[in-house]
């Protein structure tokens, strides 16, 4: 069981990986890295339980605090470029190589 | 029974994240990522941790998910569903993906821990919340205290970017 579980966590760590390398809207790869951290929290959990130490699931309030920060932030970028661009391509948004 | 809970849960959850990443339409997304969401919360659940799996419906799928979607709602439905998904080198996105799965997996399957304690020591007088409370406020208070600070300074730099004002001032 334990061994099932790492690998379904690893499975969704991955998917969300090849979702943030493939995609090009930005709202779709926010939702992938959101999917990322889910799958590496799933770990935590999974080790809390296996080892028996509630230290894990304390680390996934903090995990959770940070996918919260960084969706704000990264929304903010979007609403932003899309202001300027009206695109959320991420190929539009590279302004700093002209 | 539990291997029956598992394995509907695991492919509910490996469902919604590969239909969050290959979908055409954004909305679809949101949808199938709520999905992959309450998945899991239900492996949370049967891994024991019932607080935890709260905070990943409201959190999660309550919170995050529904910022995403309005955002959605304020953008035009043309610029969300573009003609082109996927990026041209999703070829070695796809090969890298892969790489870590592999990666992990191995980890995964080489890992020896000891399994003596597992599922104990997770809930005091039978609250699994109580013991997750008293865990962060005697040992990680300092790093919850600084993730309010992360938080709080993550949403003013949201403010702050999406402000008419300053842009307009530039």
């Amino acid at each position: 069981m334990f061994t099932a579980y790492l690998i379904v966590s690893a499975l969704i760590f991955s998917i969300g990986a090849a979702g943030v390398m493939m995609r090009r809207n930005f709202l779709v790869i926010l939702m992938s890295l959101e999917v990322m951290l889910n799958g590496a929290a799933l770990m935590l959990i999974v080790f809390a339980y296996y080892i028996g130490n509630v230290s894990g699931q304390v680390m996934f309030i903090f995990v959770a605090a940070v996918a919260a920060s960084e969706t704000a932030i990264g929304l903010a970028v979007a609403i932003m470029m899309y202001r300027k661009k009206g695109s959320i391509d991420i190929n539009d948004f590279s302004m700093l190589k002209k | 029974m539990a291997v029956i809970m598992f394995f509907i849960l695991s492919v509910t959850t490996i469902a919604g994240a590969l239909g969050t990443v290959v979908s055409r339409n954004a909305y679809a997304s949101a949808l199938w990522m709520i999905t992959a969401f309450v998945g899991m919360a239900g492996l949370f659940v049967m891994l024991s941790a019932p607080f935890v799996a709260m905070l990943q419906i409201i959190v999660y799928a309550g919170a995050i998910a529904v910022l995403i979607l309005f955002v959605m709602m304020l953008m035009d439905r043309r610029v969300l569903s573009n003609r082109y998904r996927f990026n041209p080198q999703y070829f070695w996105g796809v090969i890298f993906a892969a790489g870590i799965f592999a990666d992990i997996a191995v980890l995964a399957f080489k890992l020896k821990i000891n399994l003596a304690n597992a599922g104990k020591n997770l809930a005091v007088n039978g609250s699994n919340t109580q013991m997750v409370g008293e865990v962060l406020f005697k040992h990680y208070l300092l790093p919850f205290e600084i993730i309010a600070i992360v938080l709080l300074i993550a949403l003013i730099g949201a403010i702050v970017l999406t402000n008419k004002k300053s842009e307009e001032a530039e």
